[in-house]
């Protein structure tokens, strides 16, 4: 038999939670899928790889973690709030609902939230698929613990990139911030990461190739550095941008922006179809925080909790 | 049943991973490879990998969070 719910949010992440928990004040009965179809996170999202958050009011400074853990929790205090960790693999829209299928389940609901985020971008070089985990990787909080006393190359030039750059210097020898343009980063990292003696910031550069035998051993540059083209490095810590993971949206109809990102009124967080609703990363909001995400969840909330009253489902 | 999971205290996977054992009262032992650089090194040995988390479940290695792979190690 199939669940019936008022609102169901795609996506586990900060946004997803805050959006549930908003649901449940409204008197929503509300169901979040905390897994997304090809994300590589658990419920928490993206901010459970950010090590130290220094930008949400109430807290200085808290790790991802913890903050992901908060958010799980407020969510979770409301009784009308189910999380689970399945994937929505199949949507249909029915007449005054929408369908969503996961592996083994098939549940109803009135209106449809998607928090789904984005998925990482990947670095389209020779010998970046072949030496994934094998000294190619994506997620520094994570992994930077490995590379003690290593080089490593962080490849982007964006405050995430500069942001990870930081994390594995407290680990590794030297960290290289390879960037095909100039390095934008928000200005407390930028000083943080320019008097970081273990960085290097490597501008207008491109990575073109990564070698190794069974772990990474060096990278190629399309120009050289120092004069040498041909830098030996232990890591490669990929952050050039995400995708958004808009694919089920688009597949009932949701129109998605030249990015991939689901447009939204951004006063209501209401996509082009009435009843569904997108908030957070995977939206086509200029400025993407935690704190904005969390923002436009809980106005979908309401605006859901709105299309409800107002088209008399409940 | 000896099973060991090779983390780091910062990552998502890896609590996750942890969290999926307690629930199942999998007993494990938790190697924390940011603070122990042998216990990072025999990791790397054994699976060619350098990402957490890895889990070796009675010699199997199982990368990353797998939950399957877990479910069929665990049961076997």
């Amino acid at each position: 038999m199939k669940e019936n719910y008022d609102f169901l949010v795609l996506g586990g992440g900060g946004t997803g939670l805050a959006a549930a928990m908003y649901g449940a004040r409204l008197g929503l009965k509300t169901l979040v899928l905390g897994t997304t179809n090809g994300s590589e996170l658990p419920v928490g999202g993206v901010i459970t790889t950010t090590d130290s958050v220094e930008n949400y009011p109430g807290f200085t400074s808290i790790s991802g973690m913890e903050l992901a853990k908060k958010l799980e929790e407020h969510a979770r205090a409301y009784d009308l709030v189910t999380i689970k960790t399945e994937a929505a693999i199949k949507i249909e829209k029915k007449k005054n609902s929408f369908e969503v299928e996961t592996k083994n389940s098939k549940y109803n609901a009135k209106t449809l939230l998607f928090a789904t985020g984005t998925k990482w971008r990947k670095l389209n070089v020779p010998g970046s698929d072949e030496f994934e985990r094998k000294g190619v990787n994506y997620c520094a909080l994570c992994d930077a613990p490995l590379f003690k006393d290593r080089v490593v190359a962080v490849v982007g030039g964006s405050d995430s990139a500069v942001k990870d750059a930081l994390v594995i210097s407290k680990y590794a020898k030297k960290v290289y911030v390879i960037a095909r343009n100039e390095v934008h980063a928000e200005p407390i990292n930028m000083e943080r990461i320019k008097s970081d003696k273990k960085a290097e910031l490597i501008t207008k550069t491109n990575v073109t190739e990564i070698k190794g035998d069974s772990l990474v051993r060096s990278i190629i540059l399309d120009k050289p550095y120092k004069g040498q083209k041909e830098l030996k490095v232990d890591g490669v810590f990929v952050a050039i941008g995400h995708i958004a993971l808009s694919e089920l949206a688009v597949s009932i109809g949701v129109e998605v922006n030249e990015k991939g990102e689901i447009k939204i009124d951004h006063r209501t967080s209401e996509t082009n179809i009435p009843g569904v609703f997108s908030a957070g990363d995977v939206s086509d909001k200029g400025f993407k925080q935690l704190i904005t995400g969390v923002g436009d969840g809980c106005t979908a909330a309401y605006y859901a909790y709105e299309y409800i009253t107002k088209n008399k489902l409940i | 049943m000896a099973i060991k999971v090779y983390s780091t205290p910062s990552c998502p996977w890896c609590a996750k991973t942890k969290e999926f054992l307690k629930e199942n009262k999998v007993e494990f032992e938790d190697i924390d490879v940011s603070s122990d650089v042998n216990a990072a090194r025999e990791m790397v040995k054994k699976s060619g990998q350098m990402g957490v988390p890895v889990i070796d479940a009675n010699g199997k290695i199982i990368v990353g969070f797998n939950e399957p792979e877990i479910k069929k190690a665990i049961a076997a």
